[in-house]
């Protein structure tokens, strides 16, 4: 609750400065300018030859007919597009904000961007295509429950940023998760809505806009009648009722509007990524300056304002950085999300550490259990490693028998099995062994960030990893294995490094660590997508293997990287696992106690940096495991990393592997990628965690 | 010895019932075909196979099309529906099955078909084909090349040909598609169309997005309608294999008058064109759409298909050119 405190009183300082009403019109004045010349500028680019004398001559009543239908029907529809998509974002990011009392709250991190866009692609996988307003409506649906979700595990945001972010992030993943598989479901009815997924202005009409204008109009003016109790509710909870405001219900209220501002843009033009985080960050930015701003009378439409700036001005710089055609290929809100991912960063800086709180995880560290637990779990997991291996080796299109196998490994089956089994023996070993090592460096990332919460894919590492192996293969498509895996290799050290960099500040806070890694790891995502829409925008595959982890295809020699990073570097983590303990307690004992902290935890680090890089080489980019299985292994055992390392590897491999045989064999002969597989189990278990501690705390 | 090998190696699947009889029962057209065939493929790979090829699992439609045509019929292809949808040149038997998607095929599919042969394109990941090539013999083609689409068609069907031993067949079908080109072309001279502006597109729906592929000059459709003596009035590059070139609908201000052809199926999209773009204020003021010259072709020609699917599409082209 200490966490509290410091975000209120950082709202509620500024209400008791007294207004500058003329410098808060200057600043509404010099932002509507910037408006009115990015809009400008906005308006000559595109695809066609128009420029900006044929549209002077237009303003003149000279133009063509060319550069007036060129206008009408393209340039102001993505002009109107992007301005609707802004200045809803921007509202809807500051009301969050405010409800929540956290500077990290907005549309995405609170997965309601992504629910939304889930609710739409659901429709769209069942082939029913909806007009504009019926679509919003489902959008809306979509992006409430997972708001109300969110909101819910990270007890309305009060909680802090990073269980706000963690819960926020891991709910839009397993949504995105979720999104993806209709669209491999569903090719055919979904075509091509993977770049749309990103958020693109490219408009053909002015309908969605017409139709959501009136919508967005609604939600601004509501959350402009709402902002005096905002500006309560910014007191405190306590203070705000006394002074008769209805807490619940504005809450409520606020939240309604603000989730229907962010479906209004999903409906137009998808999830433009961070622009509700990044335009009332804008805003704060120049309060300080300008006393009044942060009224919420004044900082809504200021922020809807910025959100316009945002957008208008990520797709003027893509357009003039790649010219016009890159406006039709690639997504605008991949560039707003690399921005905002950029400005999470910065905002995680600047967070304080709060101290103390932090021991509240200790609740999470797991019972201490006897010997005679472990080896019984140990002995069942390895007959469960086993069991899924087995079932691996049978699973497929069509399911084969033991005697097979038997046949098999003996060399006396027949050619057709001794094919199937020798295709799929790769993909077994390759499911196992990266399951193994990201559930290591899961663990020992938690230890070492002392956040149960923590996982490689969270730091960036994963994200890193996968940009470096999959701009490797952009350049040299006939790269090797070990190009491959040393580029990632490589890429994921240097994220960790960045991350590790930004993230010291005179000490390590592993909030800020955890923090800045989900802002570098949703830059990676952003750049992952850009390189397969520019390099290969139909190349799905690709895009599956390296934004959701599939074994499709892999070979034996791929999987010896991972091998060799298991083999040596599991013994150095086993044997500096007391060392792993007491990182785990606090700052302190380890110090106490004669512990190198910083290098340890460095070390550490690092060898869960190169696990993680050689599984995302073999397999792409997996999700959840990292996470889930050392937190399951803390629940069984204890804990204690002698235990919980070997324990979190059975359970990882036993996650992959049987995640990998449900995607090959539930529609074959298509076929799930094993992360989406492992995101939609390791979801819901990761919302039971959350619930629980939500609970202890 | 190795004949001895063979012998020994067949004789002991028909023993062990893995093998199904029809592989052992030889091609009723003749002795000539049981001879081993070699071709050396796209990757420059030579491919040996004892007898031409008769099960064979293909991963890419152009091949497909090619096989039906040469009268082979595949024992799996990927992505059956889709096939039925986009190419209607050469028809499917019912019994062909369907091993997966075109980007992620299923190698247990396939190998449960007990294929001699999969033909796939140079699209497809090295690793994969790799992983095939464990199993079966794998001829890989060059899906299409935009500096060379007519020969590049003409050499996948003359690859495919060897490897199922069908040469002579493929002559033929060669012949009659150099024929039908020779024909469209005249009708378009007699109609007095030579040198007339086309372009050719398609287009896909996604949110409220449309997006549009122009067929540049490289793209075999591109090309063929230049054999025909048409000018291609999109001058924008497209991509070094297929020679398509994304753009958007203020993109289309680009192209100068004549006829606009393109392609959409009912049963897969639908016509972005047709319905979507009706509308738009950008499309009504295109100088073909107000000169009527805007054309849908069939539904089912697939745009990158063999010679029978381009005949489709040289007939169509050339009925809406010169009606």
């Amino acid at each position: 609750m200490t966490l509290l405190k410091p975000a209120a009183a950082q709202t509620a300082v500024p209400v008791a400065q007294p207004v500058r009403r003329i410098r808060v019109a200057g600043v509404f004045l010099l932002t509507i300018a910037a408006v009115v010349v990015l809009a400008g500028v906005h308006l000559t680019q595109g695809t066609s030859s128009i420029g900006a004398g044929d549209l002077l001559r237009l303003a003149i009543g000279q133009g063509t007919d060319d550069a007036a239908s060129v206008l009408v029907a393209s340039r102001l529809p993505r002009l109107l597009a992007g301005a609707l998509v802004g200045v809803a974002l921007g509202v809807a990011g500051a009301g969050l904000q405010s409800l929540a009392r956290n500077p990290l709250a907005s549309p995405d991190t609170l997965g309601v961007n992504a629910g939304a866009y889930l609710a739409v692609v659901v429709f769209a996988a069942f082939g029913i295509s909806l007009p504009t307003l019926p679509a919003g409506g489902v959008a809306f649906l979509g992006g409430l429950a997972a708001a109300v979700l969110v909101l819910a595990l990270s007890a309305g945001g009060t909680s802090g940023p990073t269980r706000l972010i963690l819960a926020g992030s891991a709910i839009a993943m397993a949504l995105a998760g979720f999104t993806t598989l209709l669209l491999v479901l569903y090719q055919e009815e979904t075509v091509g809505t993977f770049a749309w997924g990103s958020g693109s202005l490219v408009q053909t009409d002015l309908d969605a806009v017409t139709q959501m204008a009136p919508i967005v109009a609604l939600g601004i003016i509501a959350a402009i009648l709402l902002a005096p109790k905002l500006d309560i509710l910014a007191l405190g909870d306590d203070t705000a009722s006394v002074l008769g405001v209805n807490v619940r219900r504005t809450r409520m209220v606020i939240t309604l509007v603000t989730v229907m501002l962010s479906a209004a843009a999903v409906t137009v033009a998808g999830p433009v990524g961070f622009v509700g985080l990044v335009a009332p960050v804008i805003v704060r930015l120049i309060a300080p300056l300008v006393p009044g701003l942060m009224r919420h009378r004044v900082l809504l439409p200021l922020s809807g304002l910025a959100g316009v700036i945002v957008v208008l001005g990520a797709d003027v710089v893509l357009r003039l950085a790649l010219g016009g055609k890159a406006g039709v290929e690639i997504p605008t809100g991949i560039v707003t999300m690399l921005v905002g991912a950029i400005v999470l960063v910065w905002l995680a800086r600047r967070y304080r550490d709060s101290g103390p709180s932090r021991t509240a995880s200790g609740s999470t560290r797991g019972r201490l259990r006897s010997r005679r637990t472990f080896v019984i779990v140990a002995g069942v997991l390895v007959v469960l490693v086993i069991g899924a291996a087995i079932v691996a080796m049978l699973a497929g299109d069509a399911w084969l028998r033991t005697g097979d196998i038997t046949n098999w490994v003996s060399g006396r089956s027949g050619r057709a099995i001794t094919f199937v089994l020798d295709q799929r023996f790769p993909r077994v070993v390759s499911a196992l062994l990266c399951g193994a090592a990201l559930a290591i460096a899961g663990a020992t990332v938690q230890a070492v960030c002392r956040n149960p919460l923590a996982e490689p894919g969270i730091l960036g590492i994963t994200g890193g990893a996968g940009v470096g192996a999959l701009l490797t293969l952009i350049l040299a498509p006939a790269a090797g294995v070990w190009l491959l895996s040393g580029s990632a290799a490589v890429a994921a050290l240097a994220t960790f490094a960045l991350v590790y960099a930004i993230s010291w500040r005179g000490g390590l806070s592993s909030d800020r660590l955890v923090l800045i890694g989900v802002g570098v790891s949703a830059a990676a995502t952003a750049v992952i997508t850009f390189l397969i829409v520019y390099s290969d925008p139909w190349n799905v595959a690709m895009a599956m293997t390296w934004l959701s982890g599939s074994t499709y295809g892999r070979t034996l020699p791929q999987v010896v990287p991972v091998a060799i990073a298991l083999v040596v570097l599991t013994p150095f983590l086993v044997h500096a696992r007391r060392e792993l303990d007491l990182l785990s307690l606090d700052d302190d004992v380890p110090r106490i106690l004669g512990v190198r902290l910083e290098r340890t935890r460095l070390f550490a680090l690092l060898c869960s940096a190169l696990l993680t890089a050689a599984a995302v080489s073999a397999i792409g980019v997996l999700g959840f495991v990292g996470l889930v299985a050392p937190h399951a292994a803390r629940a069984l055992v204890g804990g204690k990393h002698a235990r919980v390392l070997p324990v979190a590897a059975l359970l990882g491999a036993a996650l992959v592997s049987f995640a990998d045989s449900i995607g090959r064999t539930v529609i074959a002969p298509a076929q799930i990628p094993a992360g989406l597989v492992t995101s939609m189990i390791g979801a819901p278990y990761f919302v039971y965690l959350l619930w629980r501690t939500r609970r202890a705390s | 010895m190795r004949i001895t090998a063979l012998a020994v190696a067949s004789l002991a699947l028909v023993l062990t019932a893995c093998g199904s009889s029809e592989t052992v029962t030889p091609e009723p057209e003749g002795s000539a075909s049981v001879q081993p065939v070699s071709v050396t493929d796209a990757r420059n790979k030579k491919v040996d196979l004892k007898a031409p090829a008769t099960k064979v699992v293909a991963l890419e439609w152009g091949v497909v099309e090619g096989l039906v045509t040469l009268g082979v019929m595949p024992v799996g292809i990927a992505d059956t529906k889709g096939y039925n949808n986009w190419v209607t040149a050469a028809k499917l038997d019912p019994s062909v099955k369907d091993v997966g998607t075109r980007g992620e095929s299923s190698v247990d599919a396939i190998v449960a078909l007990n294929p001699d042969l999969i033909i796939t394109t140079t699209d497809e990941a090295p690793n994969t084909i790799a992983q095939l090539e464990k199993a079966v013999p794998v001829l890989v083609i060059r899906g299409s090349d935009a500096k060379n689409a007519i020969p590049q068609m003409k050499t996948n069907l003359d690859l495919v040909a060897q490897a199922v031993g069908k040469t002579d067949t493929a002559k033929t079908v060669l012949a009659d598609f150099d024929k039908a080109l020779a024909e469209g072309k005249q009708k378009i001279t007699a109609a007095g169309k030579t040198g007339e502006l086309f372009t050719m597109s398609d287009g896909y729906k996604q949110g409220s997005t449309v997006s549009l592929r122009m067929y540049t000059t490289g793209s075999l459709l591109g090309a063929v309608a230049t054999e025909l003596g048409l000018k291609n009035g999109w001058t924008g590059a497209g991509d070094k294999d297929y020679g398509l070139a994304p753009t958007d609908i203020e993109g289309l201000t680009k192209i100068p008058n004549g006829n606009f052809l393109y392609i959409a199926n009912k049963n897969d999209g639908g016509d972005v064109f047709g319905e979507d773009l009706s509308k738009n204020a950008i499309w009504k003021n295109l100088p073909f759409v107000k000169s009527n010259d805007v054309h849908r072709l069939p539904d089912g020609i697939w745009m990158f298909g063999g010679p029978k699917s381009t005949e489709q599409f040289i007939d169509a082209a050339v009925e809406a050119v010169t009606s």
